[in-house]
């Protein structure tokens, strides 16, 4: 093959022949030169797959072979507690980011016992000073409540409709760890704000935490930062809320959905 | 690539040379001949091929891929499932549109209950002041109660700072059964029974289990209730129980009624000779 460009390949001299507006000529020659450096083509063609694909149709659901929609039909908001668990929890991702903005995981500037620590400050003036702050905090706590709230009953669902019959036990495991991380998520939370309950709850954490045999103390040191509370324990809460849960969480729940897109919905005979 | 250009032309039609490397002078071609790393078609081995080479837990993996292919195939023939030509409802527009509806509704809820019920902030921590009534987020009640669990100590033992081991890890180990009773649920409830008509005795359990985390909730929150420690710490195993013994004779009348059902339908399809 010749080094040389054909004329097919020369774009220029196919534009001054086409003869175009202003607009087109500038909207080409930007397209142009955009896809020499980042083949653009190729993803426009996957653009356009997607676009037939998505105009597919999705398969026949057992309910829709089996016309079984008129007999179950009601139980069907029981079968979109998992997308709601899921719904809630951006919406409390969303929300905990802006909140992030404002919040400082700190116990300084407590001199005697019972001062506003910097953290409690700092939710305070979320509330009083911020606007919508207080309506931004409210909308974090809700989701939380929620996203539990959905968890727990559609574990239930998930129970008596036997969905976690074979070949399902190993999801149903998964979403058994998810559920915990669910709680953990909304403890360390509970915990962030560092109002009364916020420190007793951590209080009975270590305590519980000092009481199993061999593991007690290390895992104490590394949840909470130690045997007493203070900075380092709102830190660890902190970090394991932001960062080290949300990607755990994140990643975990698209496997779990992703098995269930796999293995298909279990839906009830 | 060039292989196949010559061989799947029986009629000899093509008028171009092949050289030596296998191309023809006409089309643009690398240096060398085709690629060296895809080996000509007779020399690269089929799947039984590989499995009678290999040995061991390989062998074993195409020997069972084998099989699971051909039980594939064979289910896929016996099958009376017959495909149409609409399949479902579109991705799009219904089914998106379904979805968009669905999830503005809920995340609409979540705002709505946020601005009409807000949270209220309590005073900042203070470590020298426990509080008479110490709570977590509603959702672990159930752990708290667990903790609770001692009928002589009911406080926890941080309210005197006297650590009472035993009793604290009772409350962890209850922690440890429960979640592992859980997880263990689809290795001891096997079959095809998928509705709770079908399956009495698990309904049953899973009622208990239910009704145990609310009476555990209620157990945890005990301060707020006028009510007799004494009967509440009965109640809380005793009320479980009875719901699940409810539940498995509810569900077991129900039963009749449903076999009935299921007999009418298929003796009304295939009437007894």
């Amino acid at each position: 093959m010749s080094l040389e460009k054909k004329d097919e390949f020369d774009h220029d001299a196919w534009l001054k022949r086409k003869d175009l507006t202003a607009v087109e000529t500038a909207f080409l020659t930007t397209l142009i030169w955009m896809d020499k450096r980042l083949r653009i083509v190729d993803y426009l063609e996957l653009l356009e797959t997607l676009y037939y694909r998505i105009n597919l149709q999705m398969p026949k659901s057992h309910t829709e072979q089996y016309d079984l929609d008129n007999k179950f039909w009601y139980w069907y908001p029981l079968y979109s507690l998992g997308s709601l668990s899921i719904i809630a929890y951006l919406v409390a991702a969303v929300s905990g980011a802006l909140l992030g903005f404002y919040y400082s995981p700190s116990t300084a500037g407590a001199a005697a016992a019972g001062d506003p620590t910097a953290a409690w400050l700092s939710i305070e003036m979320i509330i009083k000073d911020i606007q919508f702050g207080f309506m931004l905090r409210s909308i974090h706590r809700w989701a939380a409540q929620f996203m539990v709230a959905a968890v727990f009953l559609h574990m239930l669902r998930v129970y008596f409709t036997g969905a976690y019959k074979e070949p399902r036990e190993g999801n149903w495991i998964l979403g058994v760890i998810l559920i915990l991380l669910t709680l953990l998520f909304g403890y360390s939370g509970y915990v962030l704000p560092w109002k009364q309950l916020s420190f007793w709850a951590a209080q009975i954490g270590v305590e519980m935490a000092l009481a199993t045999p061999i593991v007690g103390e290390w895992a104490a040191q590394l949840l909470f930062g130690g045997f007493t509370l203070g900075q380092a324990t709102l830190v660890r809460m902190y970090i394991m809320h932001v960062f080290l849960l949300p990607f755990v969480v994140t990643a975990l729940i698209a496997l779990h959905v992703g098995i269930v897109w796999v293995q298909g919905i279990a839906e009830p005979h | 690539m060039t292989d196949q250009h010559t061989s799947t032309d029986p009629t000899g039609t093509d008028e171009q040379e092949p050289l030596t490397d296998g191309g023809t002078d006409g089309e643009a071609r690398t240096d060398g001949g085709p690629p060296a790393t895809i080996p000509p078609d007779d020399e690269t081995p089929t799947w039984s091929e590989r499995k009678e080479r290999s040995q061991g837990l390989s062998r074993l993996t195409y020997e069972y891929f084998e099989r699971a292919r051909r039980e594939d195939q064979d289910l896929r023939q016996e099958s009376t499932y017959v495909e149409r030509d609409v399949l479902g409802f579109p991705a799009w527009p219904h089914e998106t549109i379904r979805n968009l509806a669905i999830t503005s509704f809920f995340v609409g809820i979540i705002i709505l209950v946020s601005a009409t019920i807000p949270m209220y902030f309590e005073n900042p921590a203070n470590a020298s002041s426990t509080p008479s009534i110490i709570l977590p987020d509603w959702y672990l009640y159930w752990s708290f109660g667990l903790l609770k669990l001692n009928p002589i100590n009911p406080g926890l033992a941080v309210l005197d700072g006297n650590l009472v081991f035993s009793h604290e890890f009772f409350g962890i180990l209850g922690h440890g059964l429960i979640i592992g009773v859980i997880a263990l649920v689809p290795f001891l409830n096997k079959g095809n029974a998928r509705r709770p008509v079908e399956q009495p005795f698990w309904s049953a359990v899973g009622v208990m289990g239910a009704l145990l985390s609310v009476t555990l909730a209620a157990l945890a929150i005990q301060n707020f209730f006028p009510f007799e420690l004494e009967l509440l710490f009965t109640l809380v195993f005793i009320l479980p129980f009875l719901g699940g013994v409810v539940t498995y004779a509810v569900l077991k009348t129900m039963r009749e009624g449903y076999m009935y059902d299921l007999n009418k339908r298929y003796y009304r399809l295939r009437p007894p000779q």
